[in-house]
C-alpha cells in the first residue's frame, strides 16, 4: 500500500539535483524528495525483517515517479537524511544486542536499583522490571578516581582479565564501560576500552565518558547501557544500507537525525545509537518551525496526530525545545532531546467507558491492526476515527483516496453498545462527547509543553501535521484561544520533510562554576570563545561552509546551592558588564515564570557554558502551488459541529489555488488530511500550497501580524 | 455503572478534573527544579495538592503518600486558627505535629487562593526541610524523649500577609535551625511553588467560570467516593485483626519487650472502619505516630490493597473511618516525639491493614517491606566551604511479595510506595566530605518464595574529614510478613 501526496508528475531533467527525507517508522516509510522545481512525498510500507530493503523500493517508486531508473536518480541524490524509529523499537520490544556491563566495584547494581522509584505507587500487582543487563553480565572492575578526577585506585587488572574472559564466555556482542566520575578523568574508562577492543575485536564498546559525561551515576550508566544496547542493531542497518545505497550508484552523504533535533554524519550514528533514539519524531518541530518561518513566524506549537499517539512540541524564538528528562519504556536516557510530549491519543485510540462512567478515550489503541472498527479488519473497540466518520468529518467512500471504504455502520453499532448506551446517549453526541475528550486530552498536553513551561500559548501558531490532526486543530485552537493554525501541504509526512530541513548540530559545553557577581569576564569569554572555536572547526570538518554556520552561546545559572540549573541565553561576543546584569535579571525573571518565586538579593552562580554549533541546512526552496485551477467544490455532507448536524461544502484541496478562501464551516479534503473547518474559522491557501486557518473575526493578514516576533514584545512572558 | 447525577456536561467535567491534577504537577516541577537542599530536588521528599474552600483535597500529586492523607489536617488547622482573617497574598506556615502535621521536619506551607475577591480554594505544598533545630542533626534526634527536644515546632503562622513578607515570623525560624540558607530557600520554593499554583488555578476560573468549577469537584469527589465505596463492597463483611511490634525494644519495666501497635478493620457493607484500640501507649521514643499520620498511613493499606486505581481525594476518604485512642503510639497527647513516623511507624502500621485485609482477602496479600533506610545527618564541606544535610537514602531494603509478583529490589520503603528517589551519588560525593565504599545489592538477601522478596542494598560510607553529625537507626528489617510466618518479605 503506498499512496503518494497528489502532486503533478513532473518529468526530471538532467540538471535536477535531489535531497530525499527518510522516516523509518514501524509500520510505514515516509519519503519526502526535494528538487530543484519539485517535490514527491510517499507512503510506503515499512519491512521489519528488511528495512533497508523497503527503503529502496520506496525510492525506486520515487525514481519512477520522476522518470528515471533508481541508479540515475541516486547519481543525482545528493543527501539522504534519515530519521527511524529502528533504536526505539529495538529497545521497547527488547531486540537489541546481547549486553554486558564494566562498572566500578562496589556498585554493580546502581543501573538495576533505578534510584529506588516505580512510577505506579499503589499497584501490588506490578512485576519489577526486566533489566536490560542482568547482574551476572554486571561485572565489577576495582578502580576508582574522585570528583576532582584524582586517581585513588588504578584499575585492577585481575578484575579486568576476569571481565574480559566472562564477557567472551558468555558471548556478549555489546558491552557499556561506566565509572564512578568517568566525566571528570576517563583514563580508567579508555584504558578498559582498549583492552576489550583487543581481546574482543567483534564486541562493540559503549564507554560513558563518550556517551554522556556528566555527572549523575544513575543517568550516565542507564543512558550508556542503552547505547550499548540499541546501536550495534542500527549500526548494521545502516551498515548494510549505505552498501546498497552505493551499489546503486549513490554517492552522496548519508546523514542520521539525532534526537535533539539536529543532524550527524554516519560515523557518530553507528557509534552512538542512544543519540538516535527518537530521531524519526524529532524532525517533526524542525519542521513545524520552518513552515512558520515560511510565514515570518518564529514561535510554534508544532502537533502530529497520528494513528496511536499525539507527539506535541514548543518552538520558541526559533529554538525547539530540548529536554534531558527523557525515560523510554522505562530505561532513563539523560541526553537532550526534542522535548517531545507524547500521549496516547490518535485515530485508533479507543473510546470506552470508565468505573467512574466517564467517556474515555485512550491511551489504548487499536493501533493499524486490527485498527477502527469502521475499517473492517477485525477491530471491535470504538475509536476515535469511529467518531471522526459518524459526525461526518471523514468520508467513508473518500478515506486514503478511496482506497479503503469504511463501515459506518459497523462503527454506529460499536459506538451504541460499548459508549452511548452505558452513558445514556445517543450514538452521535456519544462520538462527538469522545472527539471533545481527545481534543481535551491534547489540550491538555498542549498546556503541558506551553503552560506548565511559563509559556502563553497564544502567543504560538499550531501546525497540526499527521493523518489525522487536522481534523481536531480547530476544536483545539479554540479551546486554547490560539488564532492561527498552519497545515503544513506534507502534513501527512511532516517528519520525513522535517529531515530535509534539520541542522547539522554540534553542542559543546564547558562547566565552569564561578560567582554571577564576581564574574570574572575575561575567563567566561575565553571559554566562549574556545567553545565557539571548538564548533565551528566540527562544521567545517564536516563540509559545511563558513556561511552557512550559526552559534548560539547560553549558560546555565542557579542561586547559590541549587541542584539544577535555568538557561540563559548570552547574545553578543562580548560580555561587558551590562550584558553580565542582563544575564541576571534574565535568570531571575526566568526563574520566577518558572517556580513562582525569584530572590534577587540571593547569590546566583554560573554552572555551564553552552555553545551550539549548526551547520544550516540548505533552506529547500519550496516550489509554488501550481494548483490545477479546477473549482475545488465535489460534494457535501452533514458534519456535526456543537449542536447538531449542517450540511458542509466539501473541498478538494489538491484544486485550491494560491490565495484561494474556505469559509468555515466546510471541510477540505486532501488523500492523507482532511481539514475540518468548524463554523467561524476560515482557511487560505498559502503560495506554496499549506493552509493557514483562523477564526474568521480576523483576517488572515491580521492573524499572522499578531504572531510575528515584531508584535510580540515581552518575551517568554505568560 | 454509575448514572451521571447531575446536569453538567461530562466533557467538561473531565476536562476539569485533568487540569487540577496538571496544576498539583505544575507546583511540584518548580520544587524539583529550584529547591537548595537534595531532599526536594533528588528525593522527591514532598507533596502539593489542592484543595477547595470547603477545605476537601481535591487533587494531589503523591510522591509521598504519607504526607498527602495528613494533609488535609494540616488545611483545616490553618483555616481554623486564622478564621476570617484570610486574605489575598497571605501564605501560610505550619509544622506542628499536634496542629495537623506528620513531623516537625516536614514544614507545610499553604496560600489560599482568591477569585473575584473570594476565597476559592487552597493549595498546599509539605516538604521535608534540610533542619528543623532541636537536639539531633537534620531534625533527627534519636534521642528525644519529648517534641521539644526535637526541633522548633511551628503553629499556624503567616510567612506573608496581604502579599507582604513578614519578616518577624522568618527570622524566628531561620534564628532556630542551624543551617539557614537551606531552609530559607526550601521556604521560598515552597512559597513559589504555592504562587504557580495560585496563577494557575485563577486561569482556571476564569476560563471555565466558577459555578461549572465548583459543580466538577463536587462530581469528582462523588464519583471517587462511589469508586471506593464498590472496592471496599468486594471485601466480605466481617471484622479483622491483627498486630505488629516496632522495631525498637522498650527498657525499663518492659526491657526486651517492642511496642504493639494492634488494629481490627471492620468491614460493613460499603464502609470500612479502623479501629486502634488496645495498641500499647504512647513511648518517650520518636515513634510514636500523630493521628494525622495514622490516618495517613491506614490510607496507604488500603489503597494498596483494594483501589490502586482510585483517585485520591476527599471523596474517596468518605467511606473510610479511624477511631485511635488519645495516648497510644497511634494518637500521642501533645509533646510526645514523632519524628520516625513517618517511615518506620508508617510502615508498621501499612503492615498491620495488609495483615488483617490479607485475612479477608488471601489473593490480595502482601507481604511487608523493609520498613526504613538508615540515618540523616549534617556535614560541612571544606572544599565548598558549605554545610549541608542529607538522609541516607541509600540503604533501601527489599519490597515484600504479593500473590502471584515478586517484590521489588531496593525500593524506597511503603510510606512512598516507591515515589522517593535516592540521591544521586556522585552528587552526594561532590556535596559532602564522605567516600561511599559501596552501594549494590546484597546477596541473597531477597527471601526466598514462590513469590520472593526483593533484595535489599548494602551501604557503607567513610567520613573523610570532621564536620559530620549522623544520627542513625538500626534494625529494620521487619520480622514475620505475609502470610505472616516470622520470615522476611515472601509468600
Amino acid at each position: 500500500m503506498t499512496s503518494s501526496g497528489g502532486y503533478q508528475l513532473v518529468m526530471s531533467d538532467s540538471r535536477d539535483r535531489y535531497l530525499v527525507g527518510v522516516d523509518v517508522g514501524g509500520t510505514f516509510i515516509d519519503l519526502m524528495v526535494s528538487g530543484s522545481r519539485h517535490r514527491l512525498l510517499r507512503k510506503t510500507l515499512s519491512d521489519p525483517t528488511d528495512r533497508a530493503g523497503a527503503l529502496l523500493a520506496g525510492l525506486e517508486l520515487v525514481a519512477e515517479e520522476l522518470g528515471l531508473s533508481l541508479r540515475e536518480f541516486l547519481q543525482r541524490t545528493d543527501r539522504i537524511i534519515h530519521g527511524s524509529t529502528i533504536a526505539t523499537n529495538a529497545l521497547l520490544t527488547r531486540g537489541g544486542a546481547r549486553t554486558a556491563l564494566l562498572t566500578t566495584a562496589g556498585f554493580r547494581d546502581v543501573l538495576n536499583m533505578r534510584r529506588g522509584v516505580r512510577s505506579d505507587l499503589y499497584d501490588p500487582k506490578q512485576a519489577p522490571p526486566d533489566p536490560l543487563i542482568p547482574r551476572q553480565r554486571i561485572h565489577p572492575i576495582a578502580e576508582r578516581v574522585n570528583g576532582d578526577g584524582a586517581v585513588l585506585e588504578a584499575v585492577d587488572e585481575e578484575s579486568v582479565k576476569q571481565a574480559v574472559a566472562a564477557v567472551r564466555r558468555s558471548g556478549v556482542e555489546s558491552v557499556a564501560v561506566g565509572f564512578l566520575f568517568s566525566f571528570a578523568n576517563d583514563a580508567h574508562e579508555r584504558a578498559v576500552g582498549e583492552r576489550l577492543r583487543a581481546a574482543l575485536p567483534d564486541v562493540h564498546v559503549s564507554l560513558s565518558s563518550e556517551v554522556l559525561p556528566e555527572v549523575r551515576l544513575y543517568e550516565r550508566l542507564s543512558t550508556t547501557a542503552v547505547n550499548a544496547y540499541v546501536t550495534p542493531v542500527l549500526a548494521d542497518y545502516l551498515e548494510s544500507l549505505e552498501r546498497r545505497l552505493a551499489d546503486k550508484g549513490f554517492r552522496g552523504r548519508l546523514l542520521v537525525m539525532q534526537s535533539s533535533g539536529g543532524v550527524m554524519g554516519l560515523a557518530p550514528a553507528a557509534r552512538f545509537g542512544v543519540r538516535s533514539i527518537l530521531s524519526g519524531p524529532a524532525a517533526g518541530p524542525v519542521a513545524g518551525l520552518w513552515y512558520a518561518g515560511l510565514h515570518g513566524i518564529t514561535d510554534a506549537i508544532t502537533t502530529d496526530m497520528g494513528g496511536t499517539s499525539f507527539d506535541v512540541c514548543l518552538a520558541n524564538r526559533g529554538e525547539v525545545e530540548v529536554t534531558k528528562e527523557m525515560e523510554i519504556a522505562g530505561h532513563r536516557i539523560a541526553l537532550p532531546m526534542v522535548a517531545v510530549h507524547t500521549i496516547g491519543a490518535g485515530g485508533g485510540s479507543i473510546v470506552s467507558v470508565d468505573g467512574r462512567g466517564l467517556l474515555r478515550v485512550g491511551p489504548e489503541s487499536a493501533g493499524a491492526t486490527p485498527g477502527p472498527v469502521c475499517y473492517g479488519r477485525g477491530g471491535t473497540q470504538p475509536t476515535v476515527t469511529d467518531a471522526d466518520l459518524l459526525i461526518g468529518y471523514l468520508s467513508a467512500e473518500r478515506f486514503w483516496g478511496g482506497r479503503l471504504r469504511l463501515d459506518e455502520e459497523a462503527a454506529q453499532e460499536a459506538f451504541r453498545r460499548q459508549v452511548a448506551g452505558p452513558l445514556g446517549m445517543d450514538v452521535v453526541r456519544a462520538a462527538y462527547g469522545a472527539y471533545q475528550v481527545v481534543n481535551a486530552s491534547m489540550v491538555d498536553a498542549i498546556r503541558e509543553v506551553s503552560v506548565r513551561r511559563g509559556h502563553d500559548p497564544r502567543r504560538f501558531v499550531l501546525v497540526a501535521a499527521g493523518g489525522a490532526g487536522p481534523i481536531h486543530a480547530c476544536a483545539i485552537a479554540r479551546e486554547l484561544d490560539i488564532g492561527l493554525i498552519l497545515v503544513p501541504r506534507e502534513a501527512s509526512v511532516m517528519c520525513a520533510a522535517g529531515q530535509l530541513l534539520s541542522d547539522l548540530r554540534h553542542d559543546f559545553v564547558k562547566s565552569c562554576v564561578m560567582s554571577l557577581e564576581r564574574l570574572d569576564r575575561h575567563t567566561v569569554e575565553a571559554h566562549y570563545r574556545d567553545l565557539r572555536q571548538a564548533a565551528e572547526d566540527a562544521l567545517l570538518g564536516e563540509g559545511v561552509p563558513r556561511a552557512r554556520i550559526a552559534l548560539s552561546c547560553a549558560a546555565d545559572v542557579r542561586y547559590v546551592g541549587q541542584f539544577s540549573e535555568v538557561e540563559v541565553p548570552v547574545t553578543g561576543t562580548e560580555l561587558t558588564e551590562d550584558a553580565v546584569a542582563g544575564v541576571a535579571r534574565d535568570f531571575h525573571r526566568i526563574h520566577e515564570m518558572l517556580n513562582g518565586y525569584s530572590m534577587p538579593e540571593a547569590a546566583a552562580e554560573i554552572v555551564n557554558l553552552r555553545v551550539v554549533g549548526r551547520g544550516l541546512a540548505d533552506a529547500a526552496p519550496m516550489p509554488a502551488r501550481s494548483g490545477d485551477g479546477g473549482a475545488s467544490l465535489t460534494g457535501r455532507r452533514n458534519a456535526f459541529f456543537d449542536d447538531g448536524f449542517i450540511e458542509v461544502p466539501v473541498h478538494d484541496g489538491h484544486r485550491l489555488a494560491a490565495g484561494e478562501n474556505v469559509r468555515g464551516p466546510a471541510i477540505v479534503e486532501q488523500e492523507t488530511t482532511t481539514v475540518v473547518l468548524p463554523p467561524g474559522f476560515q482557511l487560505a491557501c498559502d503560495a506554496c500550497g499549506n493552509y493557514l486557518v483562523h477564526p474568521d473575526t480576523h483576517s488572515v493578514q491580521e492573524s499572522l501580524e499578531r504572531l510575528r516576533p515584531a508584535a510580540s514584545a515581552s518575551p517568554g512572558s505568560t | 455503572m454509575i448514572e451521571p447525577r447531575t446536569t453538567l456536561d461530562p466533557i467538561l467535567l473531565t476536562v476539569i478534573a485533568n487540569r487540577l491534577e496538571g496544576v498539583t504537577r505544575e507546583m511540584g516541577a518548580g520544587m524539583l527544579r529550584s529547591s537548595r537542599s537534595p531532599i526536594f530536588a533528588e528525593n522527591k521528599d514532598f507533596v502539593t495538592a489542592v484543595f477547595d474552600r470547603r477545605l476537601r483535597l481535591v487533587a494531589q500529586t503523591a510522591y509521598i503518600p504519607v504526607l498527602m492523607g495528613a494533609s488535609p489536617f494540616a488545611v483545616k488547622a490553618v483555616s481554623d486558627h486564622f478564621g476570617d482573617d484570610v486574605e489575598p497574598g497571605d501564605v501560610m506556615i505550619l509544622n506542628d505535629p499536634y496542629r495537623g502535621n506528620n513531623h516537625a521536619p516536614d514544614i507545610s506551607v499553604l496560600k489560599p487562593v482568591f477569585f473575584q475577591g473570594q476565597l476559592r480554594f487552597w493549595v498546599l505544598s509539605r516538604g521535608h526541610h534540610a533542619d528543623i533545630g532541636g537536639g539531633g542533626a537534620a531534625g533527627r534526634n534519636p534521642h528525644a524523649a519529648t517534641a521539644w527536644e526535637e526541633g522548633l515546632r511551628i503553629p499556624p503562622a503567616k510567612l506573608y500577609r496581604g502579599g507582604v513578607y513578614n519578616r518577624d515570623v522568618w527570622e524566628i525560624i531561620l534564628l532556630n535551625v542551624r543551617l539557614r540558607a537551606l531552609v530559607e530557600g526550601d521556604l521560598q520554593c515552597q512559597v513559589g511553588a504555592c504562587n504557580v499554583g495560585d496563577r494557575a488555578l485563577g486561569q482556571m476560573l476564569e476560563r471555565y467560570g466558577r459555578e461549572s468549577v465548583d459543580r466538577a469537584i463536587d462530581e469528582v469527589l462523588d464519583r471517587s467516593e462511589a469508586q471506593m465505596r464498590e472496592r471496599i463492597a468486594v471485601v466480605p463483611d466481617g471484622v479483622y485483626h491483627a498486630s505488629r511490634q516496632l522495631d525498637h525494644l522498650l527498657e525499663d519495666g518492659d526491657a526486651g519487650r517492642r511496642p504493639a501497635i494492634r488494629l481490627r478493620v471492620q468491614v460493613e457493607g460499603e464502609g470500612l472502619h479502623v479501629d486502634f484500640t488496645g495498641s500499647d501507649p504512647q513511648i518517650p521514643v520518636y515513634y510514636n505516630s500523630s493521628y494525622a499520620n495514622t490516618v495517613s498511613s491506614c490510607y496507604i493499606g488500603l489503597f494498596s490493597t483494594i483501589a490502586p486505581d482510585v483517585a485520591v481525594n476527599e471523596g474517596a476518604m468518605r467511606p473510610v473511618s479511624v477511631t485511635a485512642p488519645e495516648g497510644t503510639l497511634v494518637n500521642p497527647r501533645e509533646g510526645a516525639p514523632t519524628t520516625q513516623c513517618t517511615v518506620a511507624t508508617c510502615a508498621t502500621i501499612v503492615e498491620a491493614v495488609w495483615m488483617a485485609l490479607s485475612e479477608a482477602m488471601p489473593q490480595r496479600a502482601q507481604a511487608a517491606w523493609a520498613r526504613t533506610n538508615a540515618g540523616a545527618g549534617t556535614a560541612l564541606n571544606r572544599r565548598t566551604g558549605r554545610p549541608g544535610a542529607f538522609i541516607l537514602h541509600f540503604a533501601k531494603g527489599g519490597g515484600g511479595a504479593t500473590h502471584g509478583f515478586d517484590g521489588w529490589s531496593h525500593i524506597s520503603p511503603v510510606s512512598s510506595m516507591g515515589g522517593s528517589r535516592v540521591p544521586d551519588p556522585e552528587l552526594y560525593e561532590l556535596t559532602f566530605p564522605h567516600r561511599i565504599l559501596q552501594y549494590e545489592y546484597r546477596p541473597d538477601s531477597a527471601g526466598a518464595g514462590e513469590w520472593r522478596g526483593g533484595y535489599g542494598a548494602v551501604f557503607a560510607l567513610r567520613f573523610n574529614e570532621e564536620g559530620t553529625a549522623l544520627s542513625v537507626q538500626t534494625a529494620m528489617v521487619p520480622r514475620g510478613a505475609a502470610p505472616w510466618d516470622e520470615t522476611e518479605g515472601h509468600l
